[in-house]
């Protein structure tokens, strides 16, 4: 969720709730007052009718009057008790009255006041009610201006927003636009941006000060990376040239020749796993650069020939279905990424076993028979996981995931039937 | 051949010293970038194995200092940088080739020689040995003028032989030689034994002598002795 979506809706509920409690507030407190207003002209009027009841010793002559009804009920002493009520107020049909146009007889609310009097020696209970409509007409009044204001409120808040907010965020747009172009690789320093926002000031400074610092530890990486390549590789060139000088010492027992054989072995492999670490250092610092149209059919092929007599040596069937596909990528990553996958293929088969390589416009799906159990996928692809009697260095599968990464593919493993299958998606 | 090695680690420099000192070859070493600059301002040679990082400055500009100078000298760079940019650079720069450390010494010798021969057989594109000549060019073989078909991976083991004759050359090398890094997936080398077989086998029965000994068990060496 947008941070202004988040804002606005929090705003937008607390004001419709606080207008909608303060409607509710005036609503009571206006209706409050207005009774009390009717209940005081009610009084004014059973004031009257006592007061006449009394001079005269007979009742009034009761006569309508606008939104206002007397009526006398004779009625044994002791049993009325003066009191409010609200009630119905009795509208008879008079072309005087505006309101009401229907035919007979029609109730509006009322407000009524139940009282006593003795006229004549006959005491009688005497109900005053008068018409609440124009009260009723008050508070409905005060209902749509508070609705009224909401919405008026709403659409102020909205043109805010729409307006003052996104130029307000303009600068951290711009900023998270150059972020997410940085690159350590490149001399691009992101640019100064142009604000008075103390906080985004702030922001810029500190996304500025944090890139020249990436790009200061990236270049310290990259001369590490360098340093340890030259100073592990150099000791390693040293045996190896030394092994090929003693092999030319002539004479040797078959005992040495084993020896010599293992040496061999095992400097080769040396030489391989510090490879495979620069190499990863190197893909995952995007060190690599050279995207160009590479044919994938055609790469695929060179790499079949090429590996040709091991598939002989370890009497493997391989079965190609490869359609033509060019991509826009970098040549050798993805070379290295063919070579680990079809490698492991091979590695890790058994003995007159299958490889399938299966080449659409959508992905690359290298298939192989081998251990009868599914891999781990959730282990496979961390650094120096290996599978048991495994001579390989470990990393394959880490550089072949962080080149996919790096050059924007997917790469999968799953276990169909007997088949170990990689596929990567371009 | 003479050729010029500089290289700061002093095993290696010896290692590759021997390896080419022969009967026929002048081998000069130096270990810094001074002695460098100032050997080959003062002579010439075939080829110069060359080492980036010296002491006192960069291989590239003993490289840098050479083009100027117009100097024709075959340049072969060994480093352990093994980074892309450098190669290019160096290549741009006019090396003639590239070879990152660790490495054969058959690989470095097959290398040079391929240097020399581009280098000095301008026009002249055969390599002889004894009875057998090499057509670099149709990449054709003769045995005292009988054609001998090789496949692809025999013609390359071919000329890995002659340019590393007499030198004992491990199965290990002649096996990343041919197949490159894609070699460790296989279980043993006894594969490459069916090339030489092959080859040895097409060489003699065009009437050439047999020059391919094995050799311990560890490798096989190409010699008329």
């Amino acid at each position: 969720m947008r941070l202004l979506a988040r804002y606005n809706r929090v705003t937008l509920v607390t004001t419709v709730v606080v207008m909608l409690i303060t409607g509710f507030i005036y609503y009571v407190a206006i209706n409050l007052i207005l009774i009390r207003d009717v209940d005081k002209d009610l009084e004014v009027e059973e004031n009257e009718v006592l007061a006449y009841a009394k001079q005269n010793d007979r009742l009034p002559q009761v006569f309508e009057s606008n939104d206002q009804q007397i009526s006398f009920y004779r009625a044994t002493p002791e049993t009325v008790r003066r009191h409010f009520l609200d009630t119905l107020y009795k509208v008879t049909p008079n072309p005087a009255h505006r309101r009401h146009h229907h035919n007979g007889e029609r109730y509006e609310s009322g407000r009524g006041l139940i009282t006593s009097v003795s006229a004549a020696g006959q005491f009688y209970k005497v109900l005053i009610v008068k018409s609440t409509v124009e009260t009723e007409d008050l508070v409905q009044i005060i209902f749509f201006i508070t609705i009224g204001v909401i919405l008026l409120l709403l659409l102020t808040l909205f043109l805010i927003n729409r307006l003052l907010l996104n130029r307000l965020w303009q600068p951290f747009h711009t900023l998270l636009k150059e972020l997410r172009i940085f690159n350590v690789a490149d001399n691009k320093d992101i640019p100064r941006i142009e604000t008075s926002i103390d906080e985004f000031k702030e922001l810029n400074h500190a996304v500025t000060s944090m890139s020249s610092r990436v790009k200061n530890d990236y270049k310290d990486l990259k001369t590490f990376t360098e340093n340890a390549s030259h100073e592990l590789l150099t000791p390693i060139a040293v045996i190896n040239s030394k092994l090929d000088s003693l092999l030319q010492t002539g004479d040797f027992s078959q005992r040495q020749s084993k020896l010599l054989n293992d040496l061999y072995g095992s400097v080769s492999r040396l030489t391989r796993l510090n490879q495979s670490m620069l190499l990863l250092v190197k893909i995952e610092n995007r060190l690599v650069e050279d995207r160009q149209t590479v044919n994938l059919k055609t790469a695929i092929e060179e790499l079949i020939i090429q590996f040709e007599e091991i598939f002989h040596d370890k009497e493997l069937i391989v079965e190609c279905r490869l359609t033509d596909k060019g991509l826009h990528t970098s040549p050798y990553l993805f070379d290295i990424l063919l070579n680990n996958l079809v490698g492991n293929a091979i590695r890790h088969n058994c003995l007159g076993g299958n490889i399938v390589i299966l080449l659409d416009k959508e992905k690359l799906t290298i298939k192989n028979t081998g251990d009868k159990n599914p891999l781990q996928s959730e282990h496979i692809f961390t650094r120096f996981h290996k599978s048991s009697g495994s001579d390989g260095s470990g990393l394959g599968l880490t550089i072949s995931k962080q080149i996919c990464e790096n050059l924007g593919f997917k790469l999968s493993y799953l276990f169909e039937d007997i088949y170990h299958t990689f596929i990567v998606i371009f | 051949m003479k050729i010029l090695i500089i290289e700061d680690e002093q095993g290696l420099r010896e290692s590759i010293e021997e390896y080419f000192s022969e009967a026929g070859n002048i081998c000069e070493s130096v270990s810094s970038y001074q002695d460098a600059i100032a050997r080959v301002n003062l002579y010439r040679y075939d080829c110069i194995i060359l080492d980036i990082t010296l002491p006192g400055g960069s291989g590239i500009d003993i490289l840098k200092n050479l083009k100027e100078r117009n100097h024709t000298d075959g340049v072969l760079i060994i480093s352990a940088k093994n980074s892309l940019d450098d190669k290019l650079e160096g290549l741009d720069l006019g090396a003639d080739d590239y070879l990152v450390k660790p490495f054969h010494l058959s690989e470095l010798r097959a290398r040079v020689s391929a240097i020399i021969r581009r280098k000095s057989f301008s026009g002249n594109n055969l390599l002889q040995f004894n009875e057998l000549s090499i057509d670099l060019l149709a990449k054709a073989v003769k045995v005292n003028d009988h054609q001998v078909k090789l496949t692809r991976k025999e013609y390359a083991l071919l000329l890995y032989f002659i340019a590393n004759k007499g030198k004992v050359v491990s199965k290990n090398a002649i096996a990343e030689h041919l197949w490159g890094d894609g070699i460790d997936m296989a279980n043993n080398f006894d594969f490459i034994y069916s090339h030489i077989k092959n080859l040895r086998k097409k060489l003699l029965e065009a009437g050439s002598h047999d020059y391919i000994q094995a050799s311990y068990g560890m490798g096989y060496k190409f010699t008329d002795q």
